[in-house]
């Protein structure tokens, strides 16, 4: 007689019978499911839950929107400061031509 | 389901009745507990009501659900990997006990260290070993079943049984 144990294999396919024979109980569950279903789709479907739930999903979206904006955003005032700083080198008193305007 | 299409739910309701203890029998091998098979078996229902008009009808309505149903346990399976939540078949067969039904059988250790290498598989690898050892589907029906290739099914069955018998030797 083989020893069911020794072989993993042999092991392997005895719960595999033993879990055939022990199926669930679903009655339970079954009971009036068909009530259930019906409710289910007899309720209307809430489009403005549908919005919702793409909003949500679509956070990521927007969260990296805001990376990108507050990125693009300090490189313009960097870009801005550095033309400012530039201009002020090349031109330290500016205000020098506007009295001579006048 | 000529009424179905017409309009009439009661119709679907006798539709849904008829079949639903094949989609509870298979569902409750992959769901968790009574909440989630409530939840498997009601979307498999709604999707068929909603997609009744494109049923084929070169096979009978059963396989037709059961390829719903098959698609939707993937789908759960999928969802509870990624949430990390681990469900037993045991907490199934104990959240539908009821209190005047007979005395559920008593828990098998080695059903038990099945049961949790099961859950530890890959929702693919899952879905195939159950369907072909728990369900008794031969490879053709898996195929059909989920989409795949008989080859692919193969291929899947084989690594999911070596995986399980690896799982199994490192729980002893």
């Amino acid at each position: 007689m083989n020893d069911p144990a020794r072989d993993p294999e042999d092991s392997l396919d005895a719960l595999f019978a033993l879990a055939r024979t022990r199926r669930p109980d679903t009655s339970a569950a079954e009971y009036a499911f068909e009530t259930r279903l019906l409710g289910r789709l007899r309720t209307p479907t809430e489009t403005g839950s549908v919005w919702a739930m793409a909003s949500w999903r679509l956070i990521p979206f927007f969260a990296a929107c805001v990376v990108a904006l507050m990125l693009w955003h300090a490189q313009v005032v960097a870009q801005t400061n550095e033309a400012e700083q530039m201009a002020y080198v090349e031109n330290p008193e500016p205000f020098d031509s506007w009295n001579n305007l006048n | 389901m000529e009424a179905t299409l017409a309009g009439d739910d009661d119709a679907f309701a006798e539709l849904a009745s008829r079949h639903k203890s094949r989609v509870f029998g298979v569902a409750a091998r992959f769901a968790g507990n009574a909440a989630e098979l409530e939840d498997i078996c009601q979307d498999v229902f709604v999707q068929a009501y909603f997609k009744l008009r494109q049923y084929r009808r070169d096979s009978p309505f059963e396989h037709w659900v059961l390829r719903i149903t098959t698609h939707k346990c993937y789908d759960y399976l999928r969802k509870r990997r990624r949430s990390g939540t681990t469900l037993s078949v045991e907490a199934l067969l104990e959240s539908g006990h009821e209190p005047s039904a007979p005395e559920p059988p008593a828990p098998h250790p080695g059903l038990e260290r099945l049961h949790a290498a099961l859950a530890q598989l890959s929702p693919k690898e899952r879905l195939v070993i159950t369907l072909l050892e728990l369900e008794e589907r031969s490879v053709l029906e898996i195929a059909g079943l989920t989409g795949w290739s008989a080859a692919n099914v193969k291929v899947r069955a084989f690594r999911a049984r070596t995986a399980l018998r690896k799982l199994m030797e490192h729980q002893t």
